[in-house]
């Protein structure tokens, strides 16, 4: 289960927050927790590059990206590479929408295009598409190209 | 010319301007009213979602009210038809999750959406339906879902697949009759359509073993066009290896030529995941490792931190198992520790603790000293505690080792990091006599300057008990008294206590402690003071030079045979009078045991925290109690004390439970009772014991309470003879008789009339358990070995159906009262066979050991074979009689 994805911008503010299986009396926790993370770990971090952290049974992986920090965590079957995979997945979506490494502005100007991605990429907690193009055309109700 | 402006301009906006800056939720919903307007306008109504979508991943929340109201505007939209527009409505229709009652509103539309031509709407109408559905909505649409996952367009068919998977949490009996279809999917040339289609089918199928083991055996065989169902597929193979099991006659496993075959695909991802499934093959042989572990390998010098880290963990685990296999990687391994990521680089560091010999372990030390210097304290602890194993498996390299824990115990570093060292110096200088003396003085130097009152009085204490035994016990004095001058009231009363214990064992020493002691009489703090005026009277400090007799040595260092709860309650009750307080009027009953029994084993092996002989300490007091009563003291020496069993229900009005004593040709029951009455006072209590269904046993003596009073526990004894050295087994059953007088709660006393009454306890048994002490063995395979097969007795047993194999595995030990070695008591989820070692000690002091081999079949038939030695062949066979009569 992809239990979250999270954005922040560079000074820990929440962007966007996907839950799956988290009760919400839990999900502060994992906020403050992942963007402490984030800060004691991403300066100085080149864009893209991945780091990855777990604890217990949880797997964490996350990245800078522009102004904002990508972060997802799961459990079971997302380990720390398939959630690689879904943070790339993520990565390349943004920089298809956005043109370059956004910065928070640039995030927020297209946040809707943002949110319909994510809901393409993540659903439910499971990981849905991976290809950028077809992501492309499928948050704008085009059929993928191979079809 | 003009460019660089507009840039700088966008730069600036980028400082100051957030399109969402000071965005309210009642705005936003005022604004939301445009999704009602007759002309709508597409671009401004998909503004308005993405400001809601904005409030609801920043964790706004909406009233049920405002929910609905945005919901049934929202469905207004379905009218336009801009397709941007429409891809927002179909998120903000999930996002919005709205209740049941209002679905309906929009399923209409989206039915109509899912018969339409236009193949996006099908797929997103799909996921929407799924999001919302209900069972009776779903039989409904199930027609064209089942359609739907053999579309000939990929998007809709993930679209149907994936709604399956999550619908068959909620409505598993109709998802089970897609099968078909789902299959058919399976064979889709599109990758995406095949991976969610394999992982629907094999939840669909998961409980169907044979169903599973034919979906592996006929993919194996195909091909997988996407590396995510690859991956999928190796693990559904390697479930199906784990319940199949090696093929006796060629030794080849099943399916294993795939997974190796994996090893050489092009994606990462199978590579890796061939490579974890190889390596965690239960009872996999060095052979079968090697190709997994030089691809692992490949992985550990991988630019990308995800695949080190991936990889170094796996073979962190496997180093668990097969160091051997392990050590080609150490190389690269090494060069890991400077890995800017800390966790790859602890991972690296412990894996190599594991597999490093005994040369390699000074370079090691060097590197690992480098590294401890910019690592968190968490990943500082996990270091600590590989060296701490380390070490005692090189034990000749115990100078090192100690050395590197000495120094880093000098650093920066927070309690827990401190107190793993500190645990770990501790556990060396038990388990490694040579170290001993070198182990104390870091210790004692540690303490000079700990900021950790807990460590200083947990090392003091521990210098107390060890100091003394060593060659030149004068030169921890110093640091001792030390304390005495330099730290707070806590730590300088603990001090005290062990500069008592120098001078109870060590007469040349005692002038000198005596002075030590006798400053410590002006001290500010009363603890202190008390202490050492304590000390100096017991140890005989007013001048005379004595031999320290044995009865002061038991009161320093022996433990205090009282549970700390009865003593408190005693001293709460003790009104100050000219009587003095009796010690020996606390009870000695242990209330909390068979809690602090079930949290035993679970825990880790500490230093200070838990001294190892909390167990024996108990069957000392017991030891002692018994031998106390005169009419007891010639049964011997005490075998077994059982944990207590309860013989009433909680919050009953007398709460009764029974210890088992055993002995050679005796057994005791001690009852211990409480009363919960304030109002009454029980006097001369006993238990009536109906021995009628325990015919071997027959009593002998029993010893009544006198007195019980309100929430004091008393303990009566009844003990009964039984023929020598012979397992009896019996069941006994219970009546509390006793003399009750009111008690008048306002004044606390008891009227002088009593009445005679019985109070009827619960039954309990005499077992063979009984007759087993638990007591482990360090290597089982060695102490099998040296037993020797001359009185080995080995048969097989059908346990019939059972609940599950971890339930029978537990119910045999119980049943046995044996020890489980080396943690095999724990069975894996799923395994379909286990093996079991216990060990123990027979009445009579007659070692056993046991192998139990347990497998279970499709309907949940247990077989178990059992294998005893031990020193005596009519204790070998009354194990399998205890086995075939329980």
């Amino acid at each position: 289960m992809l239990l979250a994805v999270l954005i922040a911008n560079s000074e820990g503010n929440i962007l966007v927050e996907r839950f799956n299986g988290v009760p919400v009396e839990e999900r502060s926790h994992w906020r403050s927790f992942l963007v402490k993370l984030g800060a004691e770990n991403l300066i100085g971090v080149k864009n893209e590059e991945l780091l990855v952290a777990c604890h217990k049974s949880v797997y964490i992986t996350y990245t800078v990206f522009g102004d904002v920090s990508v972060y997802v965590v799961g459990k079971d079957e997302y380990d720390e590479l398939a959630l690689a995979e879904v943070i790339f997945v993520i990565t390349s979506a943004l920089k298809d929408v956005c043109g370059k490494p956004p910065t928070e502005r640039l995030f927020l100007d297209k946040y809707g295009k943002i949110c319909l991605c994510l809901d393409e990429i993540v659903w439910k907690g499971l990981l849905d598409n991976t290809d950028k193009d077809r992501i492309k055309r499928l948050v704008r109700l085009k059929p993928p190209t191979e079809f | 010319m003009a460019q660089p402006l507009v840039k700088k301009d966008d730069d600036r906006d980028d400082e100051e301007y957030s399109p969402f800056l000071g965005i309210e939720k009642g705005a936003v919903l005022q604004e939301a009213r445009v999704f009602n307007d007759p002309q709508l306008d597409a671009r401004r109504c998909s503004q308005v979602i993405t400001k809601l979508l904005y409030l609801l991943n920043q964790g706004e929340t909406f009233t049920k009210v405002e929910a609905t109201e945005v919901f049934f505007s929202v469905t207004k939209l379905f009218q336009s038809r801009d397709i941007g527009l429409r891809r927002m409505v179909y998120l903000i229709i999930k996002e919005l999750s709205p209740s049941a009652d209002e679905v309906i509103i929009v399923t209409s539309s989206l039915m109509k959406d899912m018969n339409s031509r236009t193949d996006m709407y099908r797929a997103n109408a799909i996921r929407v339906l799924c999001r919302i559905t209900d069972g009776t909505l779903l039989t409904q649409i199930e027609r064209y879902l089942k359609q739907a996952i053999v579309d000939k367009n990929p998007v809709v068919a993930s679209a149907a697949l994936v709604s399956g998977i999550h619908l068959l949490q909620t409505n598993p009996e109709i998802v089970k009759r897609w099968s078909n279809e789902v299959q058919e999917a399976i064979q889709s040339r599109a990758a995406l359509v095949q991976f969610h289609a394999l992982a629907l089918l094999h939840q669909i199928r998961q409980n169907d073993r044979l169903a599973v083991s034919k979906l592996v055996t006929s993919l194996t065989k195909g091909t997988v066009r996407s590396p995510l169902a690859q991956c999928l597929l190796i693990r559904y193979t390697s479930q199906v290896i784990r319940e199949s099991g090696v093929n006796t006659q060629t030794g080849d496993r099943p399916f294993y030529d795939y997974l190796e075959g994996c090893l050489r695909h092009k994606a990462e991802m199978v590579i890796f995941e061939a490579a974890r499934a190889i390596t965690e093959l239960s009872g996999v042989t060095t052979r079968e490792l090697t190709p997994a572990i030089t691809v692992l390998q490949l992985f550990l010098s991988s630019s990308k931190p995800v695949l080190r880290f991936a990889a170094v963990r796996t073979l962190n685990k496997v180093a668990m198992t097969h160091p051997m296999a392990v050590t080609n990687c150490n190389i690269d391994m090494e060069s890991l520790i400077s890995d800017q990521n800390r966790s790859i680089a602890t991972l690296a560091i412990t894996t190599l603790l594991k597999t490093g010999n005994e040369s390699s372990v000074d370079r090691l030390m060097k590197q690992i000293t480098n590294f401890m210097s910019d690592i968190a304290d968490e990943f500082k602890i996990v270091v600590v505690e590989a060296i701490r194993s380390l070490c005692l498996k090189f034990p000749l390299k115990y100078r090192s080792l100690m050395n590197f824990l000495s120094n880093i115990l000098r650093e920066e570093g927070g309690f827990e990091y401190k107190k793993a060292i500190v645990d770990s110096i501790v556990i060396l200088i038990r388990d490694i006599p040579d170290a001993k003396e070198s182990g104390l003085l870091h210790l004692c130097e540690f303490i000079e300057d700990c900021e950790f009152t807990y460590l200083s009085t947990q090392i003091l204490h521990f210098l107390g008990n060890e100091g003394p035994k060593t060659s030149d016990p004068s030169k921890y004095i110093r640091y001792i008294y030390n304390r005495v001058i330099l730290e707070n009231a806590t730590v300088r009363a603990s001090a005290v206590s062990t500069l008592a214990k120098f001078g109870a064992m060590i007469d040349s020493l005692k002038p000198r402690i005596f002075i030590l002691l006798r400053r410590c009489l002006f001290d500010n703090d009363d603890e202190v003071r008390d202490r050492a005026t304590l000390y100096l009277n017991t140890l005989g400090g007013d001048g005379s030079v004595v031999e320290t007799d044995k009865d002061v040595k038991e009161f320093l260092f022996g433990s205090l045979d009282i549970p700390l709860t009865n003593m408190e309650t005693s001293l709460k009750n003790y009104n100050p009078s000219e009587e003095p307080f009796d010690i020996d009027s606390v009870p000695k009953e242990v209330k909390s045991q068979p809690l602090a029994e079930k949290k035993a084993p679970g825990k880790k092996p500490t230093g200070l925290g838990a001294p190892p002989t909390v167990p024996t300490s108990a069957a000392d007091a017991y030891e002692r109690l018994l031998s106390s009563i005169p009419e007891f003291a010639s049964f011997g020496k005490l075998f077994k004390s059982s944990a207590p069993v309860e013989l009433t229900e909680a919050e009953t009005e007398y709460a009764v439970n029974v210890v088992k004593h055993i002995f050679d040709r005796h057994v005791v029951f001690h009852y211990n009772c409480t009363n919960t009455i304030p109002e009454q006072l029980l006097e001369n209590v006993s238990v009536i014991v109906d021995a009628s269904e325990a015919e071997e046993f027959s009593e002998i003596g029993s010893k009544p309470l006198k007195s019980l009073p309100y929430d004091t526990p008393g303990q009566t004894f009844v003990a009964f003879e039984k023929p020598e050295g012979v397992p009896a087994v019996g069941k006994f059953s219970n009546m509390l008789r006793f003399t009750v007088k009111e008690v008048d709660p306002s004044t606390g006393e008891a009227e002088d009339d009593g009445v005679e009454d019985e109070y009827q306890l619960e039954d309990f048994e005499v077992v063979a358990a009984d007759y087993m002490v638990k007591v482990g063995v360090s290597n089982f395979r060695n102490a099998w070995e040296s037993m020797g097969p001359d009185f080995e007795r080995i048969d097989e047993y059908g346990l019939g159906p059972r609940e599950s194999l971890a339930e029978s595995v537990n119910t045999v030990i119980n049943l046995l009262g044996m020890q489980p070695c080396e943690g095999t008591e724990v069975v894996p989820t799923n395994s379909r066979s286990h093996s079991c070692l216990l060990s123990g000690l027979y009445i009579g002091n007659v070692k056993v050991l046991v192998r139990l081999s347990f497998g279970i079949d499709a309907s949940k038939e247990v077989a178990m074979k059992l294998a005893v030695r031990s020193e005596d062949e009519n204790v070998s066979d009354t194990i399998h009689e205890i086995v075939a009569s329980g």
